[in-house]
């Protein structure tokens, strides 16, 4: 009996320790396993402050689906956020808490590692780490009292150790920098159009033409046919501008009257009137509806806005004002008036472009639902 | 318990050092690396290797080697680095285990270029790779690669029409003086290529031994069929009394500038000149070749290279070390647009660039043949012109053409520089 007792207070003793010792020990930084990213998506730069480990990445993956983050604890990052639609939500606007809707769509996430120095669809974020805490604190959107939320990942011992292992505390600026490294490592290579950039698949004539037309910007004086695509969207296989202000547009489609402010209302800069972020366009085919407001519902729509549609104003962008590839056939109306079959041609490439390991990934999926 | 503490020491020293340096280096400016091929001196007990070079005077990181794959299985090294239009990377080789290759590129967790290795290509026999260029033929791009051996023989060369996706051989061309009858075109000792429209023009060089035979003529392609269609001599002054073993060829073209009038130029590696041929594109046919410009009167030898910017047209002469630059817009005419570049004898290939604080720069790699040194009874050294490997990098501001500073490879790594390539894809406009 006495030799019972003895061992059973030595494993107290033991396991008092090891808990000791687990609350008190320094973070385990471990880089990720096996990183590799694509060469030719260009340079990317990681925090210093925020290097990307396992331990980050597999808090911010949790913290990214989990409700807890939300007020009403009914909402997470995932609720606008669905994987299976590239990270958007399939709505034009998401609701609100208050029972009405956002003011935006809900962007895809998708290779944010690569070079953006402003996020949303008005740039009012200059970092990932700034960018994630907004959404859990707007009234409207998650609804969270920071201090509330850090008392309630605190109180739960499977977040203090996730938290221990990858920084330390439980912290907001912690929590920030779990979610962006989520976030950063959400990397999509695998579309046919990187296959076929590395040689493993072949393009359709038809996609082909419509890479063609993507990459072109009209000329009729060399019988230059175009899409105007890549003069706005020369990031399109990452999400980024590397320049603080590129990589904003204003595409058409509003007029001066009731042109939204976009940039403007960062920046406070008149000439940034109806900016908006030109998105990634990768996994296009299924991030429907489209644009900042989503009001285009599917590629053809857009295409059409594009082709014949085009809206003038103030701050319109010049490079989309006189890409036309029949100006002889104006009519008072601005656009790239190409044929049906160079439309179709372009949505095909597009459609190359939908990386379904990507929306399937289970490195990348809510691990409250059996993922590891 | 201490191994742990001991292994979690290792485990976040680690990965501070991997995260915490690795950002920093991303940030290098990547404008301003080159990718160079090195080739290892026996004497020097050095492998080949393929490496990220910085090339910023600015950067106190110049002249530092950033990543690095070895070869110590090859005997000898890959030879001459190029980026197809997708942007896949490509060496062609000298060591006939690896003719041809496809060069990996990636980036680690703090954006740094990495080169995750090589893939030797089936070649279908085809032997010392030097040049490649993409072009179409009948509407479809392939890859097209000249083979000085080509499958071997005194009389040996081919061109390799590889698809452009699966690197798998399409088509060997080749043509062999020996069989193809008095007075038909034929293909010996491939080097040079360039193309316009439905033309494509390869030179005929030296065998790859420097000894069994010496080319002095172009050797026409007609894309539609993929057949040579013409020879065309340019031999003139023969300085080393040797055939004029036209080297490098360009086919300047309007597409580099709306004013050029088309025309063939092809630099004459042992006549040291170099030739002009005329094209008249509605009739298909080529002029009569002429010599614009010659070494012998200009006291320069061993001309290589032809690269251009956006408004000038650059030619290496290995000796004495210098690069001539020309106004792109008057070719096929050479207009001297300043003058010379004085780099290191050897000068051969050329990269274009800008520094951290925007100063245009222009990189030089001064070697020819890479080989070792006689002085140091390197085995490799093959001195039938002495004194073209100088083992340096100079970098010159491309305005002034004022050398701001110089790597010496040998001296630095005990290598020589097989051939210096941008690391962001071509360093310049206009190359084939």
């Amino acid at each position: 009996m006495r030799w019972v007792l003895l061992i059973l207070a030595a494993a107290g003793l033991a396991v008092a320790g090891w808990m000791n010792w687990d609350r008190t020990r320094h973070p385990v930084a471990t880089p990720i396993a096996d990183f590799s990213a694509p060469f030719v998506f260009g340079r990317f730069a990681v925090p210093p402050e925020n290097p990307l480990t396992e331990e980050a990445f597999a808090l911010g993956r949790h913290l990214f689906y989990d409700p807890i983050l939300s007020g009403n604890n009914q909402v997470s990052c995932a609720t606008c956020h669905v994987q299976a639609l590239a990270f958007t939500d399939g709505r034009a606007k998401s609701p609100s808490l208050s029972g009405g809707e956002l003011d935006f769509s809900a962007m895809s996430l998708a290779n944010l590692l690569w070079g953006q120095e402003r996020f949303f669809w008005d740039g009012r974020a200059t970092s990932l780490e700034e960018q994630a805490l907004i959404p859990i604190q707007h009234p409207d959107e998650m609804g969270q009292d920071i201090d509330a939320l850090m008392a309630e990942l605190e109180a739960s011992g499977t977040y203090r150790r996730m938290f221990r292992q990858a920084y330390g505390a439980v912290t907001p600026e912690n929590t920030a920098k779990a979610l962006a490294t989520f976030m950063r490592m959400l990397i999509s290579s695998e579309s046919k159009y990187d296959k076929y950039l590395r040689g493993e698949a072949r393009l359709t004539a038809q996609e082909e033409h419509g890479r063609k037309l993507f990459m072109a910007h009209p000329d009729t004086k060399v019988s230059l046919r175009g899409g105007n695509c890549i003069d706005c969207h020369s990031q399109f296989l990452t999400s980024g501008f590397r320049d603080a202000l590129d990589g904003f547009s204003n595409n058409g489609l509003d007029p001066d009257d009731t042109l939204p402010d976009g940039l403007m209302a960062v920046t406070g800069n008149p000439a940034h009137k109806g900016f908006f972020k030109v998105p990634t366009l990768r996994n296009i085919a299924v991030t429907a509806p489209y644009m900042h407001d989503g009001r285009f519902e599917t590629l053809e729509d857009v295409m059409a806005h594009y082709n014949d549609g085009i809206v003038v104003s103030d701050t319109l962008s010049p490079l989309i004002l006189e890409a036309d590839n029949a100006p002889e056939a104006a009519k008072g109306t601005v656009g790239l008036r190409m044929t049906p079959e160079e439309i179709q041609a372009i949505i095909a490439f597009l459609h190359t472009l939908t990386d379904e390991a990507f929306l399937t990934n289970p490195k990348f999926s809510d691990p409250f639902e059996g993922g590891s | 318990m201490k191994l742990n503490q001991f292994t979690q020491s290792i485990l976040i020293g680690t990965g501070l050092i991997l995260a915490g340096l690795s950002p920093a280096l991303s940030q290098d400016r990547e404008e301003s690396q080159g990718m160079v091929l090195l080739r290892g001196l026996p004497t020097l007990d050095t492998s080949h290797s393929i490496a990220i070079i910085e090339l910023d005077p600015e950067s106190e990181r110049f002249g530092e080697i950033l990543s690095e794959v070895e070869q110590p299985e090859m005997v000898h090294p890959l030879h001459h680095l190029y980026y197809s239009p997708n942007g896949r990377l490509y060496s062609t080789g000298l060591d006939p285990s690896c003719s041809l290759a496809e060069v990996g590129l990636s980036r680690d967790a703090g954006g740094a270029p990495v080169i995750s290795g090589f893939d030797c290509l089936d070649t279908q026999g085809q032997m010392v790779g030097e040049d490649i260029m993409w072009a179409n033929s009948n509407g479809q791009e392939y890859m097209f690669v000249t083979f000085l051996g080509g499958t071997g023989g005194d009389d040996g060369g081919s061109v390799g029409v590889f698809d452009a996706q699966t690197n798998e051989v399409v088509k060997v061309i080749e043509a062999r003086k020996s069989q193809v009858g008095e007075g038909a075109p034929y293909i010996m000792y491939p080097h040079g290529i360039s193309a316009f429209d439905d033309r494509m023009v390869v030179t005929s060089t030296v065998h790859p031994d420097l000894s069994t035979g010496v080319g002095n003529a172009l050797t026409i392609i007609d894309l539609n069929t993929l057949e040579p269609i013409e020879n065309i001599t340019v031999e003139k002054e023969k300085p080393l009394n040797f055939p004029s073993s036209p080297v490098e060829v360009l086919f300047a073209r309007p597409d580099m500038h709306p004013d050029i009038e088309p025309a063939i130029l092809a630099n004459t590696m042992f006549g040291f000149e170099t030739w002009k041929v005329p094209y008249d594109a509605s009739s298909k046919t080529f002029g009569e070749a002429e010599v614009i410009y010659s070494g012998v009167a200009n006291e320069t030898a061993v001309p290589l290279e032809f690269y251009g910017t956006e408004d000038e047209l650059f030619i290496s002469h290995a000796l004495p070390g210098v690069v001539k630059r020309y106004d792109l817009a008057a070719l096929p005419e050479l207009v001297s647009s300043g003058p010379d570049i004085v780099a290191d004898p050897g000068a051969h290939h050329m990269i274009f660039f800008t520094s951290a604080s925007g100063r245009d720069l222009i990189a030089i790699q001064n070697n020819l043949l890479n080989l070792g040194n006689s002085a140091d009874n390197d085995p490799t050294d093959v001195d039938f012109i002495a004194g073209l490997n100088s083992h340096t990098i100079s970098v010159h501001d491309l305005e002034t053409g004022e050398r701001l500073a110089t790597v010496n490879i040998k001296d630095r790594y005990n290598k020589g520089i097989e051939n210096l390539e941008g690391l962001f894809g071509s360093g310049f406009v206009h190359h084939h």
